[in-house]
Order: structure tokens, then sequence, then C-alpha cells
């Protein structure tokens, strides 16, 4: 069984050819001008290194560490997000420090090391799904790029710093309290 | 200015020859160039797309991407030029000349501004002067010229693809040509002579009175051949990517292939200098009886980028046909057409005008 198929019956006026070609090119000549006079700003194409793309709520950037206002890092080096990380790129070196005044316990731990590799990073978001402390977000910057694999390996530091400029806050690059040798403290 | 005049009158006349040449030449040749910006950005904005813009003067100067075209040129000449084994080597290397040097010898009879006088001698405003016995039958005839560029191309790189593109397209520029040529017929017919700068006084300043109105078929006729003779889309039979790889030019690269693409631009810029003459009165300006030389320059330098502007507009709105079509089209469509229009305005002339 076949399907017949009806040819679309064209006007003389179309079967002239000059014509519809005509009214082609009033179509083309349209866009031509209304992208002409539209300022750059308001055209389509983001001209990149000069205007950059406002990403969606939800995108899964680069990472962030984030910090208490005091500047202490809210990770607590639990591992959650090592354990979960399926690119096994997370590598997380916990330390002990007390501090008295902010938080709850005389006793904390946080991260001494914090590292990702972002060559390995699949930035799948499993790490900030599994944070019990909100302490990782991916946050929206994608420009995640180097010129040697040693500078895409991001510690501690650079975690805490990535968004600092963005959100106006200062760079750290030092705890506020320091940390404490576990067997030093008297039971 | 008297200056100028007496400077003019003490030239001797092979010195203006050359000047003519070179201010021609160098033009067209220009033009073609900043016509491949033109074709790209054109189409892009057509598109909704903004086109190459960012090629800068010392990487400052950004020009609107003009600098693109500089770009492109340093880029292609340092290219590496290779050549397939079993090409045709001594054709290979012709062929982008036999290309080139048709598509800009077109261009000498056409007059770009008004004759003036000066000092009782007269000077003319194009390459050869008036009355040199060719007229527009030296562009037709080098407009057939032209198939052998891209016949060639195709023939010495030895490559299937390109021999598809160029038996296409040649085929399709001789079918063409036979039509165009009745449409120019019937405006030789009607001026009572061949010589581009008659054809343009018979046209007058009144822009009613240009051939355009006077024989709007022929018109038709002559500007749809004027696509397939350029090899211009929707009639680029030589190319192609959807079908033959790039076509003729396959093989090419370096400054070969530009060569050929520059032949493709100056071939449009001729094909509408013959356009600008034969149809909307060459250098005349509209509603202005006894133009200054400079305007009647400018007026036909307006005619012509608008009509090479046309090329470019028509590329991006009208698609390939298929080869059928076109071989339908030519015999079947346009060869009657200018025939009718050649046997409706020899009778209007049998009639007493």
């Amino acid at each position: 069984m076949g399907v017949v198929v009806k040819k679309a019956e064209l006007s003389w006026l179309d079967r002239t050819y000059v014509w519809p070609v005509m009214k082609g090119m009033a179509i083309t000549f349209e866009h031509f001008i209304k992208q002409l006079f539209t300022p750059t700003s308001k055209r389509y194409t983001i001209q990149y290194p000069e205007m950059k793309k406002e990403m969606p709520d939800g995108y899964r950037g680069l990472h962030e560490l984030k910090r208490f206002e005091d500047g202490a890092i809210k990770c607590v080096a639990c591992f959650m997000c090592q354990e979960a990380c399926p690119a096994r790129c997370i590598s997380i070196e916990a330390e002990e420090f007390s501090d008295l005044n902010i938080t709850q316990g005389f006793e904390e731990k946080r991260p001494a090391q914090f590292k990702i590799d972002m060559l390995r990073c699949i930035y799948c978001g499993m790490c900030e799904e599994a944070c019990p402390k909100d302490a990782i977000w991916l946050r929206k910057d994608y420009e995640v790029a180097a010129y040697d694999r040693l500078s895409m390996q991001y510690g501690k530091w650079d975690l805490m710093n990535t968004y600092a400029e963005i959100d106006g806050k200062d760079r750290i690059s030092q705890d506020p309290t320091p940390t404490v040798p576990r067997r030093t403290i008297v039971m | 200015m008297d200056k100028l005049a007496s400077l003019l009158h003490t030239t001797p006349a092979i010195a203006w020859m050359v000047l003519k040449v070179v201010i021609v030449f160098a033009g067209v040749m220009s033009l073609a160039a900043i016509f491949t910006w033109v074709e790209r950005r054109g189409s892009a904005m057509i598109q909704d797309r903004i086109g190459p813009n960012r090629a800068a003067l010392f990487g400052k100067i950004r020009i609107i991407g003009l600098a693109q075209i500089l770009a492109d040129g340093i880029k292609m000449f340092f290219k590496e030029d290779l050549i397939p084994t079993a090409a045709n080597r001594g054709l290979f290397f012709l062929a982008p000349f036999l290309a080139f040097v048709p598509a800009l010898l077109g261009f000498a009879v056409i007059p770009f501004g008004k004759s003036f006088v000066s000092g009782g001698t007269t000077y003319h405003l194009s390459v050869l002067d008036p009355g040199n016995g060719m007229g527009m039958l030296y562009p037709l005839a080098i407009g057939g010229m032209a198939v052998y560029g891209v016949l060639v191309a195709a023939w010495s790189s030895n490559n299937k693809w390109s021999i598809l593109g160029g038996m296409r397209s040649s085929a399709a520029m001789v079918s063409y040509e036979i039509g165009m040529s009745l449409a120019v017929v019937s405006i030789f017919m009607t001026t009572g002579g061949y010589d581009p700068s008659e054809i343009i006084r018979a046209q007058g300043h009144q822009p009613w009175t240009w051939n355009i109105v006077r024989q709007p078929l022929g018109f038709i006729v002559f500007f749809t051949c004027m696509f397939a003779e350029t090899n211009r889309l929707p009639f680029d039979f030589a190319e192609g990517e959807s079908e033959i790889v790039a076509g003729f030019n396959t093989e090419f690269g370096s400054m070969k292939y530009s060569l050929l693409a520059l032949a493709e631009y100056s071939h449009m810029m001729t094909a509408s200098a013959l356009i600008a003459t034969l149809y909307f009165g060459g250098w005349q300006v509209p509603f202005v009886k006894d133009p200054s030389v400079l305007l009647s320059v400018a007026c036909f330098v307006a005619k012509l980028v608008f009509f090479a502007w046309v090329f470019v507009w028509i590329r991006w709105t009208v698609p390939r046909f298929r080869y059928d079509q076109l071989m339908n089209l030519g015999w079947k469509r346009m060869l009657p057409l200018s025939m009718v229009n050649l046997v409706f305005h020899a009778w209007r002339m049998s009639q007493g005008h």
C-alpha cells in the first residue's frame, strides 16, 4: 500500500519563479537589516571573551569550598564527598584544631589538604549531594582550563577562593585558628 | 584643476593608458577582495550571525573585520602548495591564471565614467577606447573563455569529483551563454550599435528610459544567465560541496585556491559591470543631464557594488538547483524567453520605432 503524495499546486505566479525569489530576497533582506541594526548586546551570538553566557540555576561548574564569616572552612573533613566521587578526583587529609569561640565543640576536624583533580572531575555534583555541611558547591564558572596539568590540581586554598572575586570576598590563604596536634591536648 | 589638466596634456598617451589599466584592474581586484569579506559578513547578517569581525590591524584596530582580507591573504600565501602526484603539472599551474585572467579582461571595454574633453583631445574612461570595433562582443567572447579556467582546473587535478564539477559547470556555462547572447543581441538591435558607450548614451539619463524598463524580459534572462556564467549560487555547479566535495577546486590549495576564489569574485565584478552597462545606464546619473566626470564614476561604482551585492544576496536566498533543473531552465525557459524578447523587439522596430 503506497501513499499517494499530492504535489503542491503552484499558482502561475509561483511558477514564474521570479516572484517567489523576490519574496525570498525580501525575507533575507529583512533579516539582514534587522541584524545590522541590532546592537551587539542583543544579538544571538555571544561574543565570548567580551560577553559571557549567564549559566542557568543548577548549573554545575567549578567547585567552591564554603567558609564561615570569619574565614573558617565549613568542611569538616568527613570524607563523604571523597567516597561519593565517581571519578575519584577528590583527596582529603584531615587535621584537628581547637576553636572555643565560633563552633560548638572544643575539638574540631577540618581538612589540612583538600585536593580536586579538575582533569578527572566530571562535574556530576555528587560531592555537593553528599556533603552534610553544604561545604562544597558547584557553581557557575565554566572557564576551567590551563596550560599545564599541574595547574589543574586545585588545592584547598584554590578551592576556597574560586569565587572570591565574584562574591566580593577577600582571598584567604590561612585558617583563622591554628591546627592543634592531637597528642598535646589534655583529655 | 588647471594644473591637473596641463599634467594630463603633457602625459603621453601610453602613460594615460597604463594609468587606466592600473586603476581599473587594481580597482576591480581590490573590490573583488573586499567582496570576499562582504560575502562572509553579509551572509552572516542574513542568517542572524555576526561573521568575521575579529581580525584586527596590529591586534588593535578592528575596522569591522575588514582586516580579515589581509589575514586571509597572508594565510593563503604562506600555506604549503601541494600538487597531487597524478596531476597534470603544467595545466595545474596554468589553471588559476586561466580562470583569473578572463574574469578581469572582460572589464576592459566597459566605460566606468563619462568621457571628457580636455585641451582638444577626448579622454575616454575605459581601458579600450570606444570605436575599437569589438564593443560588447569582447566581454561575451572573454566570458566564453572563462569555461577553460574551470575545465582546465578540473581536468588537470585528475580527481573524479573535480572532473564532475568541471563538466557540469562547463555544460551550464555553454548552455546559458546562448540565452545571454540573444538577450544582448536585442539590446544591440534597439541601440543600433554594439559599443558599450553607444549603449549607455542611448539609454539616456532618465531611469525610465534605461534598458531595464524597455526590456524587462531581456534583463531577467541576462541576469539569470550571469549567475550561471559566474558560477555563483543558485547555479554553482563547479562546486557543490554536498554532492562533489569542493568540485573543480578540490585539489587546489594555498595561493592557487586563493586565485580561483578571487577569479570568481572578479567575474562577479565584471558581470555586475555588464549588467549596469547594458540595463542600468552605465555611468549615467539618474535625473542629472550632464553629470561631472567624478559623479559619473561614483554612480557607476555605486551601481557595480549594488549588483555585486545582489549576487551575494541571491546566493544566500536561493538554494542550489539540481542539474536537470538547471538544464531545463536553460534550454526550455531562458532560450525561448530570450528569443521571444528578440522577436518582440524586432517586431516593434519593424512597426516604425
